[in-house]
Formats: C-alpha cells, sequence, structure tokens
C-alpha cells in the first residue's frame, strides 16, 4: 500500500523523470526568497519561489512566526511589479501567509489601491484578499467600493464581494445586513454564479425572519433561476418554508409542492435529484406526492454516474424507514447494485433493501449478502450485521438463518469493532427469541475457542453463566467454558472459573463433574483465577457432600450487589488500607436520583453485552430488595410491579420529591425519593402526609419517615396502604411534604441543636389501571395469541370521539392501558384511515393479557376502536374492557 | 462548505492539500483517511470516472487524472452531488493547465498555475468559479470575456 504521510521529496531515489522540488528544503527557499528585495526585480524568478513557498505550505509545512513575518514583508515588496503573473501569485500567497493583524498594515495601503483599480481583476482579487487578511475595523472604510462590487457589472468583482460577505457574515452580520439591496439586485443578475452566491448570502442575511425567507422563496420560484446551483438552493429553501407552514396549519393544500415536482423535470441532473430528495422529507407525505420522487430516484439507481446512483440510493434508505412499501418498486434496481463496485452503493442498497424486504425474500437476500461481505470494510460490516440484526427481530421466524449467517461471519477475520457487533447482535437475538437461544449459544461457545479478543470472551462467558444453566442440557456448555481454562490469558480464566462456579450452583446434576474441575484451577498460576477457585469450592460445597446449594449463598456468590456500584466505587475509592477491613455495609445505598427524561433516555439503547439488561429486572430486583429490608412491609408478600419515578415537584425547587408506586397483591406502597437542595438547611424527620379521600378502597397502614435529610443526599420515607387482594383499585392521593429544619452553618457544615417544624406542598398522585399491568412483549403475536385461545376472548367496539390523529389516538389506548406493543405496531403510518395496534402485558396476579387494536376513521376526525381481549382469566379480560370503557 | 481539496500522486504522497474549517490535529487523520480510501478503491479505474463514499454527514467524491488522485471532500450544501460539479470543474481545469492528462511530473511543473487555479475555484471552503475559460483568464488575470 501506499505511504500516505511521505513527503514528496523523500520519493523513491530511483525516480527517472526528476519532480521540479526534488530536495526542496525550507531553509533554502527561505534563502531564495530574499531574490524579493533586490532592486531589479525578476518576475519570473520572484514566482518561482513563490511556487515552492506554496509547495511547502500545501504539503502541510509550517512557517515560524519570524519567518513568515520575513516572507510577508519581502512578498510586500513585490506589489511595486507591474507583471501581471507575479501579481497573480503576490494575492495568493499573501493570503496563504495569513499574516497577523500587526502586520497587516504593511499590506493594506496596496490592497486598497488595487480595490480602487481600473483594472477588474486587481479589483477582484484585492477584495479576496483584504477580507481573508483584515478584521472588521477595516472594513468600515471600505465599505463603499464593497457595495458598489456587489453590484458590478464584472461577475467575478461581484462573485468575490459576494463570497467575501458570506465569510464576513460569521464575523460582522451588522455590516454585511446593511448591504441588502445590493445583494437583493446581485441576485437578478443575469450571470449564473452569481446569482448563486447572492441568493446564498440573501438567504443568510434574512434566514432569521421567516417572512422575508418565504417572500424571496415566492418570488424566485415564480421567476427563472439560471444557474443549477442557485436553483438548489432555492429548492432547499423552499422545503424548509414547507416544513414551517405545515407546523403552523394542518390545513389546505400544501404550498409550493407543484414547484419541487416541476423541478423533477429541470434538465440538470442535480436539481432533479435535489427536488426529489425534498420531497422525500416532507412530514406527512401522501403516495401521490411521494411517488414521482421515488420514480426519479429509481432512475437514477442504473445511471451510469456512481455519484448519482450513490445519492439515489442513500436517499431511497432514508425513505425506507418511513415509507417502506413506497420503495419496494425500486427493488430489483437495488438488487443489481449489491454487486456495484462502488462498496457505499452497495452497502447502502443491501440495507435498504433489508429494510424492505418481506419474510419470503429473507432467504434469496441472505445469499446475495454473503458473497458480498467478504470483499467490504469493517465499517460497513458493521452496518449490514445492525440492519440483519433488526431484520430477525422483525421476522423471529427467520432466526434460524439469520442466526446462520451472523454465526458464519463471526468465524471470518474481522476487527474488535465488528466481532463486537456481531456478538452484540447474537445476545440480542438470543434475549428476544427464545427459540434462537440453545443454537445462538452453541455459536457464542464455538466463537470463543478461537477468539482473540479477551473483552468478548470474558462477556460471552459472563453471559453463558447466566443463559447456560436453563437451557436443556446445560452440561453441553462445560467443555467449552473449561476449555478457556486450559488455553487463555489470565483474565479470561478467571472468568471461566466464575462461569463453571455458575452452573455449578445452579444445576444440581453437574456439581461433582465442576468440583473436580474447579479443583484443579487451584494450581493455576494466577493468582486471581485460585482465589476465584477457592472461594467457589468453599462456598458452594466442594467437600464432596453433593446437596442442593443454599439461596443465600447463591446470592452471595452470584447476586446483584446491593449498593449502586457508583457508590461502591467511591467508597473504594475513599478507603484507607489499613487492619480494618473494608466493610460493605458502609457503602451508602442512596442513589442520587437521575432526572426522569434522562432514564427514559438511556432505556431506550439496544443492549447488547458490554451493556446489561437495564431499566425493569434490576430496577425491579433493586425494589425488591429495598423493600423487603423493611419489616413493616416485610408481610406483603412477593412485589408485583414498580413505576417509574413521578416528579412531585417542579424542577429546580427548594425539595425534589419523585415518588414510585409499588404494587404488591393486596398493598400499595409510595416510596418518596426526596432531596434537599439548599445548603444550608437539614431536614430531620420527614415524612409525606398523603390524604387518601379520593382513593376510597386504600386505608393507610404504615409510614416509615427518613431521619435526616442533608443537603444534596436523596433519601427516602415511604407510605403503605392496605387495598382489596387482586383488585386493580385507582384514586387520587394528596401529598404534603412534613419535616423538621434545622438551620446549619456554611462554615462548620454543623446543625443548630433547635429546629422548625415546616411542611412543603407536593403535587397530587396518581393510581390508575395502567399500574397494574407490566409491560411483557412477546416475540411472535400471532403465535401468543392463537395459542392462548378465544376461551377467555373479549371483543366490543368503542367510539373515541374527535382526535387529532389516528396516531394520538393510538398512543393515548396504549398509555390508558399500560401494555407492550408489538411488533412495532405502535407507529402510524402518516395519513392511514386505519390501524391495527398489537399490545401484550402481564396483568395483577400474573395473568398474561393479549389485546389486538383496531383503529379506523370515522368521519373526518372522529375515531374508533374495536377491542379484542384474550388472557388466561375471564375477569381480566373484563377488566381491561372496564378499562378503556371508563377511560 | 468545502472541507478539504487533495491531490496525490500514485503511490499516495501528498501533492497538494487545501483544508477549510478542519482543525490542525483532524487533518492528518483525513489524509491518511483520504489516501488509504484511494489506495483501496481507484485501482483500475478510469480516468476522471467518479467515486463517492461518506462518513457520516461528511461526503467524499474523489478520482483518478492521469498519474494523479484528486480528492473532495464537503457537507452541508457540499454534498456528492455539489461536490461531483467541483471536481469536474477542478480536473478540467487541471487538464486545461497541463495541457493533457498530468503525469507527475507535468503536475508538478505546472504547480503555480495549478495553485492559481485552485484559488480560483475555491474561496475558503466555498465554490466560488466553475467555468474553464473563465479560470483560464483569472489566472493570467484576464476579465471574463462574456460580460
Amino acid at each position: 500500500m501506499a505511504q500516505p504521510l511521505v513527503k514528496k521529496e523523500d520519493d523513491r531515489d530511483d525516480e527517472v523523470d526528476y519532480s521540479p522540488f526534488l530536495g526542496i528544503e525550507k531553509g533554502a527557499v527561505l534563502q531564495e526568497a530574499r531574490v524579493f528585495n533586490d532592486p531589479q526585480l525578476d518576475p519570473r524568478r520572484c514566482s518561482q519561489v513563490i511556487t515552492k513557498l506554496l509547495y511547502l505550505l500545501n504539503q502541510g509545512e509550517t512557517f515560524t512566526k519570524v519567518e513568515a513575518t520575513e516572507v510577508f514583508f519581502a512578498v510586500t515588496k513585490l506589489f511595486q511589479s507591474r507583471d501581471m503573473g507575479l501579481r497573480r501569485m503576490v494575492y495568493v500567497i499573501i493570503k496563504e501567509l495569513s499574516p497577523s493583524a500587526d502586520e497587516v498594515i504593511i499590506v493594506t495601503s496596496s490592497l486598497m489601491k488595487d480595490m480602487t483599480s481600473k483594472t477588474d481583476m486587481y479589483r477582484a482579487n484585492a477584495i479576496r484578499v483584504l477580507f481573508r487578511i483584515t478584521d472588521g475595523t477595516l472594513l468600515t472604510q471600505i465599505e463603499r467600493y464593497l457595495k458598489q462590487a456587489i453590484v458590478d457589472k464584472n461577475p467575478v468583482v461581484a462573485s468575490a464581494a459576494l463570497v467575501s460577505g458570506i465569510h464576513l457574515l460569521q464575523t460582522n452580520p451588522e455590516i454585511v445586513k446593511r448591504w441588502s439591496n445590493e445583494v437583493q439586485e446581485a441576485v437578478q443578475s443575469r450571470a449564473a454564479l452569481v446569482q448563486f452566491h447572492a441568493l446564498a448570502l440573501l438567504h443568510q442575511i434574512r434566514q432569521n425572519d421567516r417572512l422575508a425567507v418565504n417572500k424571496l422563496v415566492s418570488s424566485l420560484t415564480r421567476g427563472s433561476v439560471r444557474s443549477p446551483l442557485a436553483q438548489c438552493l432555492l429548492i432547499r429553501y423552499t422545503s424548509q418554508v414547507i416544513r414551517e407552514s405545515t407546523n403552523d396549519t394542518q390545513t389546505g393544500d400544501r404550498p409550493f409542492y407543484d414547484f419541487l415536482e416541476g423541478c423533477l423535470r429541470h434538465k440538470a441532473e442535480m436539481v432533479i435529484f435535489e427536488a426529489a430528495r425534498a420531497i422525500t422529507e416532507l412530514n406527512g407525505l401522501t403516495s401521490r406526492e411521494l411517488t414521482p420522487a421515488i420514480t426519479v430516484l429509481q432512475l437514477f439507481l442504473s445511471s451510469s454516474k456512481p455519484v448519482l446512483r450513490f445519492a439515489a440510493v442513500r436517499t431511497l434508505n432514508k425513505v425506507a424507514m418511513s415509507h417502506p412499501m413506497a420503495v419496494t418498486n425500486c427493488n430489483i434496481d437495488m438488487e443489481s447494485l449489491i454487486s456495484d463496485q462502488n462498496r457505499s452503493i452497495a452497502t447502502l442498497a443491501i440495507t435498504t433493501l433489508l429494510k424492505t424486504g418481506n419474510e419470503s425474500s429473507v432467504d434469496r437476500l441472505m445469499k446475495q449478502i454473503t458473497n458480498f461481505m467478504s470483499d467490504i470494510a469493517d465499517e460497513f460490516k458493521i452496518v449490514v450485521v445492525d440492519a440483519i440484526r433488526s431484520l430477525c427481530l422483525k421476522f423471529p421466524l427467520k432466526h434460524r438463518s439469520l442466526m446462520n449467517f451472523l454465526s458464519n461471519i463471526l468465524r471470518e477475520e474481522g476487527g474488535f469493532e465488528y466481532k463486537k457487533a456481531i456478538v452484540d447482535s447474537i445476545v440480542i437475538l438470543i434475549r428476544d427469541i427464545p427459540e434462537a437461544k440453545e443454537s445462538g449459544l452453541l455459536h457464542l461457545c464455538e466463537f470463543i475457542e478461537d477468539c482473540e479478543f479477551t473483552y468478548l470472551s470474558t462477556q460471552i462467558l459472563h453471559f453463558l453463566g447466566i443463559e447456560g444453566p436453563k437451557t436443556s442440557d446445560p452440561s453441553k456448555y462445560i467443555r467449552y467454558i473449561y476449555n478457556r481454562v486450559h488455553l487463555e490469558n489470565a483474565t479470561v480464566r478467571a472468568g471461566a472459573v466464575s462461569t463453571l462456579a455458575k452452573f455449578g450452583a445452579m444445576v444440581d446434576g453437574l456439581k461433582p463433574r465442576i468440583f473436580v474441575l474447579l479443583r484443579r484451577c487451584l494450581f493455576d498460576n494466577d493468582d486471581e483465577v485460585r482465589d476465584r477457585a477457592t472461594l467457589y469450592l468453599n462456598t458452594l460445597g466442594g467437600d464432596g457432600a453433593v446437596v442442593e446449594t443454599d439461596e443465600g449463598v447463591k446470592e452471595f456468590l452470584f447476586g446483584s450487589l446491593d449498593v449502586p456500584l457508583v457508590n461502591l466505587e467511591n467508597s473504594l475509592k475513599n478507603y484507607d488500607p489499613s487492619e480494618k477491613a473494608f466493610d460493605i455495609n458502609s457503602v451508602p445505598k442512596d442513589v442520587k436520583t437521575q432526572p426522569l427524561a434522562e432514564k427514559k433516555a438511556t432505556s431506550k439503547k439496544p443492549t447488547g453485552l458490554g451493556a446489561p439488561p437495564p431499566g425493569p429486572p434490576s430496577t425491579v430486583d433493586a425494589y425488591e430488595k429495598l423493600l423487603s429490608s423493611i419489616p413493616e412491609f416485610a408481610s406483603f408478600g412477593k412485589l408485583f410491579k414498580s413505576s417509574a419515578p413521578v416528579e412531585l415537584t417542579e424542577a429546580e425547587t427548594e425539595y425534589a420529591v419523585n415518588v414510585v408506586k409499588h404494587i404488591f397483591d393486596g398493598h400499595v406502597v409510595f416510596q418518596y425519593n426526596c432531596t434537599n437542595t439548599i445548603p444550608e438547611q437539614l431536614l430531620e424527620n420527614v415524612t409525606v402526609i398523603v390524604d387518601a379521600s379520593e382513593a376510597e378502597e386504600f386505608a393507610e397502614v404504615a409510614s416509615k419517615p427518613l431521619r435526616q435529610l442533608p443537603y444534596d443526599s436523596p433519601g427516602q420515607t415511604f407510605v403503605a396502604f392496605e387495598k382489596p387482594e387482586g383488585v386493580s383499585a385507582v384514586g387520587k392521593f394528596s401529598n404534603m411534604l412534613r419535616f423538621i429544619v434545622k438551620e446549619v452553618d456554611p462554615s462548620t457544615g454543623e446543625a443548630e441543636d433547635d429546629g422548625v417544624e415546616d411542611e412543603y406542598q407536593l403535587e397530587d398522585l396518581e393510581l390508575v389501571a395502567a399500574d397494574y399491568m407490566l409491560k411483557v412483549g412477546v416475540s411472535n403475536f400471532r403465535n401468543a395469541w392463537e395459542s392462548m385461545g378465544v376461551d377467555f376472548e373479549r371483543v366490543d367496539e368503542y367510539g373515541l370521539g374527535p382526535r387529532d390523529s389516528l396516531a394520538e389516538a393510538v398512543n393515548a389506548v396504549i398509555n390508558l392501558l399500560g401494555m407492550q406493543p408489538c411488533e412495532g405496531t405502535e407507529v402510524v403510518p402518516p395519513n392511514s384511515r386505519s390501524h391495527t395496534c398489537l399490545l401484550s402485558g402481564v396483568y395483577l396476579g400474573n395473568v398474561k393479557v393479549l389485546v389486538r387494536l383496531q383503529f379506523g376513521l370515522d368521519g373526518p376526525k372522529d375515531v374508533a376502536m374495536k377491542l379484542a381481549v384474550r388472557s388466561e382469566d375471564e375477569t381480566v379480560s373484563d377488566t381491561i374492557h372496564e378499562i378503556v370503557a371508563s377511560g | 462548505m468545502i472541507l478539504a481539496v487533495l491531490f496525490a500522486n500514485s503511490e499516495g504522497n501528498i501533492l497538494v492539500e487545501r483544508f477549510n474549517g478542519v482543525p490542525a490535529e483532524e487533518r492528518l487523520h483525513w489524509r491518511s483517511f483520504l489516501v488509504k480510501l484511494g489506495a483501496d478503491n481507484l485501482k483500475g479505474v478510469k480516468n476522471e470516472e467518479l467515486l463517492v463514499a461518506s462518513h457520516k454527514s461528511v461526503y467524499i467524491v474523489y478520482t483518478v487524472l492521469g498519474d494523479v488522485s484528486v480528492y473532495v471532500v464537503g457537507k452541508d450544501e457540499y454534498d456528492e452531488l455539489a461536490l461531483a460539479e467541483v471536481i469536474f470543474v477542478i480536473t478540467s481545469a487541471v487538464k486545461d493547465v497541463c495541457g493533457k492528462l498530468p503525469t507527475e511530473r507535468l503536475f508538478l511543473d505546472k504547480y503555480g498555475r495549478i495553485c492559481l487555479t485552485l484559488d480560483a475555484i475555491i474561496w475558503k471552503g466555498y465554490l466560488e468559479n466553475t467555468d474553464k475559460d473563465r479560470i483560464r483568464r483569472l489566472v493570467r488575470l484576464k476579465p471574463p470575456t462574456e460580460f
């Protein structure tokens, strides 16, 4: 391969055709630059020296401040020469040298003279140089000339001034804004490029004035714009106007659509493409509006110009996300692009096809992709892997061929990021598609047999430890895991020991054999591996007795830590190694509450191995532990659901409080997370007084106050209510924070002895039907629906009244029921008149529920809905209907 | 904005590089990225046949012209089609200066004039002139003929 960073002068010695710059050296060129000071200037020689200087600069060579100043001063002398060629070179080198502010003064008078010169070309170039090197102060002196230049007859002069204006707008907008009239005149210029530059500048001047932009677009779309480049700009500004006006008014025809559509017949391909792209990016497109754009893009797909093919496939790739059906017509052309010489085009074609393909075309596509994968770079392969993962989640029945594909590419050569993407995808598929679990795990096992990445090996071993023991035949994984103990580095060996121990703890039948293997690890030459093996053998009963592992031991070895990792990390950092052992009980258990929005954002991320499943499972585990450690709540039984935190205070108030609703079969516990944001206060004996007069079925049974709430250290107080067992009672609760406040001396941090009792009003809290529903998805809704049977099916129809859109109605019902949308049916295609949404969940009492919602527009705005429920319990099916009827 | 214009010889050595709005610390990365892109893809490509790539919101159009390869990088309004226009202007102007498809030697012989040509075509990241004849006149400080 080429050596990219070698300079030209280090070139091959056997170069027959010597370079004119062979052996060029900065010091020597700077010496040569002294010719600029000669009283008798030799223009030819001076030009040659400037060329050498440019060559050095263009190769990334830099001059020190002193060197640059010296050259710059010498160059200014060259203004004495009348030679045109040399003058042109002087303009370029001054720009390249970028003299500092205190040096510029040397050259400004010469440039100002050129700017007012009768020679047009001097004027144009002087403008360009002046703008490059001067600041705003000088501009006011030359503004008059600049305004004249903008409307100069010579297009070169006009363009120089206009482009200068575009740059100047960033630093001195107030000056450029004064040129509006001249720029407006230049927009009408007969010279194509002047029009292009003037339009760009005029739009930038007016971009914050929507009305002015609207007027500009209106007038220009009626007239004729000469330059295709300017026409492209106009299309962009037009689509911006359309976007903004559509937001304002929801009614009527789309303004300017006809203009965009007309541009699809323009003679310049650039304009056609720009118009097509602008159309595809409009909001709420109808298929009638979209079709002409797709048609021209389809034509471009078979263009002989790679740039056009790339542009078209890139745009169609985006369209496929919002209107997959519209793109299916292009699939045949797209398939031929898979073998395109340009790999960017081929990758885009593949990923588009994966988005638009149907279940029956998956196998054919996979065959084509297999041939293609071997000759593209890793970054493209990662894109393809991501697309295949999405496809597999969309068509779970195809998991076999897609999983095979992933395992095949996992065996081929590739870098870390690529391999990680594949492993992450397999893990996600194993988690989401139960049928894919066993084959997926075996593929991962085979991969670690020959994996060069420690990170991936340990992650897979950890994952095997979680999923392997739950499979039908856990013993088949042991060989793969134990091989790691023999063949890997210490990190992987330690990981393998832990995984083995997990199998031993979870699968009693395997225990004796696992103990034999663990004992062999006692002689490992790494202390971490030995320590782990010793710990597991001692705690799991490796002394020979094969008994069921105690739950407490399992919890100790493999359970999640009941302290937040971040707190543990901080405590360990602060731990001073001494005779006193580190006590994990000293680690604070309070977590600083994240803002709600942030939590939502993180839980949406797709997760692979690198990030264990966030959100519900781990949070519920943590809540369960927390609640069971409080004696008052220990008798409530198993926690069914914990809600996301609901804010009870505005942002940035004195006290920040949010509440988590914990649902038990016969009880509800409100966990109030409180934060004191006032450094000068210490709150004590903090409780929430709850008024449940609007929640008749609830009776308060316990309240657990918070002893102290110091500044910026969150704490919790709890209130528990009894409710009828198994009933999804609803109601409204009003809340008042009550506490004793003590002043804190900021200098010492000590609180005064006496405090004052105070109260702080919080927002009301509602317990709704959705609080009794767990969001649990199913991978294949149709299968689940069929297997649930019609025994407890309840079907009814509802009128939802006038709604802004179908999507709004669908969202409202999903939120009301609190169920998990399946197979992406929560997304309503724009302008649909009907839509089917599939939901799944588990209701209080662990009853599985499936819901099929069919929406239709009845009249212009009225939405009608047919609700079909199937569940494992008749009363739950009825309850769902009651929730909808009363919601 | 046109972020970069780069010329390299057939071995990947840089002949001309001009960056606009690219921080100095990122230039080395871009330089090696572009040269690698060319080494991977330009073999066997016909003269002036355009190749295209994109990285996030940045577009790259590149081609071969005689013994040299040419790369232009742009973002925002300078997408792949606008860059195709830019590279077309550049290649035709370079051919015009060299009188034919440039060999490396010819390119270096005409180096000064090529710098002036680039200066006339792109000004601080914006396409300024597109017409070959006009560019030729601008380099010689002659006014355009058509006005």
